[in-house]
């Protein structure tokens, strides 16, 4: 997995856990054997949905997506298209502070195989 | 040492002119009233957001100076939108350890005096910062977890719909419901889409209210038989199950433990259905039924007054309103008066003497089950 392509998360070596990155010990088994690590930047749809009120700093309608990439990462992420169906393979990049469904999953330029 | 509810107030819950610290002495003083004006050692308030959205600080101190209660002693309680339910449980440990004998216990919240976005940005900030980050919102993530449930369960949505029109049906019967008027299953699939496949009918309103109980050491109908509360992690992503929520089975599993009662021993609840797909999921968490079985429940009447298993007969979240700290209080008044035969036209025909009231903190990350009943005298705590 190329570092420029894959998205970072937090490995456990203790349990194996994979997670987005957060502060402290692994949220599943308390160890501070945590080490950041790349997956690929892609995730299954397993909800979507289309919020008719924007939150404030978003414009209407906000569409959010919910991710299952490999390992298990389980990942929130903002559509800017159109909403995704469920069960699709999507592609997904951290952009600033949130994380961004960017297509319809196919293949990310120079991203090589997920 | 057991304890029971000596008096049960419930305020009317919508969009009320008064501020938060006058929501709350209205019930107060009613409840201090019916229970004969006895000494209070203890005042114990629970409110999600006094500071931000009820614009007041020190609500104790203020209470009790209204109240008459300088006597006393007490503090405020949050758990966000199960606080109402988290400073009863207090109330009752304190009480149930012998550091009082009689406490008075209120909750409430000021919602409407703010604006809707700014209602909904405060209500969000239990959300995860990562969620936040990413413009979640509670009906966003309760969306997302209903979608989860009707794909895993290959549920009828029409559920959803028939949790909103059994709720609003019973509301009828309330006088202090923000919505007694009933709705259609029509009218509910009609309804604006909030956040698919969430609509307007299936969320509970932003709401004004405030319940208070009186609590005494003894027993009576509505003694406190078992307490229990869970937690789960922050954000949904770092969930284990994404349509269940795990608070409520480690509270349920504690409560029932604490009481030494079984789930078939109890009669009725009062669930949290901020959203109507949440009354599925509560009634599955608490063991009433298998996971994917509640739909079947809402749609054959099984829940309704007089099904097998009433649920809601207040009009639940969605039929009184929701007033978010003080919902968790207002349902245990509801159980309460069920069960010393207090509840006039919403009196279930069975007249129970156990029943159960769950009130979820956060989307789904704190949760309070309460039994309370006549059957047994064992002490919570």
């Amino acid at each position: 997995m190329s570092e420029a392509v894959g998205l970072l998360v937090n490995g456990c070596a203790t349990c194996h856990g994979r997670y987005l990155p957060r502060p402290g010990r692994c949220p599943r088994c308390g160890s501070d054997r945590v080490s950041p690590l790349r997956i690929p930047p892609k995730g299954t749809v397993l909800a979507a949905t289309e919020l008719s009120v924007a939150p404030a700093g978003f414009t209407a309608p906000h569409r959010l997506a919910l991710l299952e990439a490999s390992d298990g990462v389980r990942i929130l992420a903002v559509v800017r298209g159109a909403l995704p169906t469920i069960g699709s393979v999507v592609n997904v990049i951290r952009d600033a502070d949130v994380y961004v469904v960017v297509d319809d999953g196919s293949p990310v330029p120079g991203g090589g195989p997920a | 040492m057991p304890v029971h509810v000596s008096a049960a107030v419930a305020g009317r819950v919508g969009r009320r002119p008064e501020g938060l610290v006058d929501l709350l002495v209205e019930v107060g003083d009613r409840a201090l009233d019916l229970a004969g004006r006895k000494p209070v050692d203890l005042l114990f308030v629970g409110a999600m957001a006094a500071e931000a959205l009820g614009e007041t600080e020190n609500l104790v101190p203020q209470l009790a100076d209204r109240l008459n209660l300088e006597g006393a002693g007490g503090v405020r309680v949050d758990a966000a939108s199960a606080s109402g339910a988290a400073v009863f449980h207090t109330a009752v440990q304190e009480l149930a350890a012998g550091r009082a004998e009689r406490a008075l216990v209120l909750a409430g919240e000021k919602m409407t005096s703010q604006p809707v976005a700014e209602v909904t940005r405060v209500l969000a900030r239990s959300l995860a910062p990562s969620e936040q980050a990413a413009g979640a919102s509670m009906p966003a993530l309760a969306a997302l977890v209903a979608q989860r449930y009707v794909s895993r369960f290959a549920s009828d949505p029409a559920a959803f719909d028939a949790v909103t029109v059994q709720f609003r049906r019973s509301a009828q019967g309330n006088a202090n419901a923000q919505f007694p008027t009933p709705v259609s299953p029509e009218e509910v699939a009609s309804s604006r889409l909030i956040a698919s496949p969430l609509r307007l009918l299936h969320c509970s309103a932003i709401s004004d209210g405030a319940a208070a109980v009186v609590l005494e050491r003894g027993t009576g109908p509505a003694t406190v038989l078992g307490l229990g509360q869970g937690l789960d992690a922050l954000a949904l992503v770092d969930r284990t199950e994404l349509t269940s929520f795990k608070a409520t089975r480690t509270a349920a599993r504690r409560a029932y433990e604490n009481a030494h009662l079984t789930r078939k021993e109890v009669e009725f609840a009062e669930l949290h259905d901020a959203f109507a797909p949440f009354a599925l999921i509560d009634l599955e968490d608490l063991g009433f039924c298998g996971a994917g079985e509640a739909a079947a429940w809402f749609l054959d009447g099984r829940t309704a007054p007089d099904g097998r298993f009433p649920v809601n007969p207040s009009g639940g979240l969605l039929g009184r309103g929701h007033p978010v700290g003080a919902s968790g209080l207002l349902q245990l008044v509801e159980v309460a008066r069920q069960l010393r035969g207090e509840s006039g036209s919403l009196a279930l025909p069975s007249a129970p003497k156990t029943g159960l009231a769950q009130s979820i903190g956060g989307l789904g990350t704190h949760v309070f089950v309460t039994l309370l009943g006549s059957a047994g005298t064992e002490a919570a705590a």
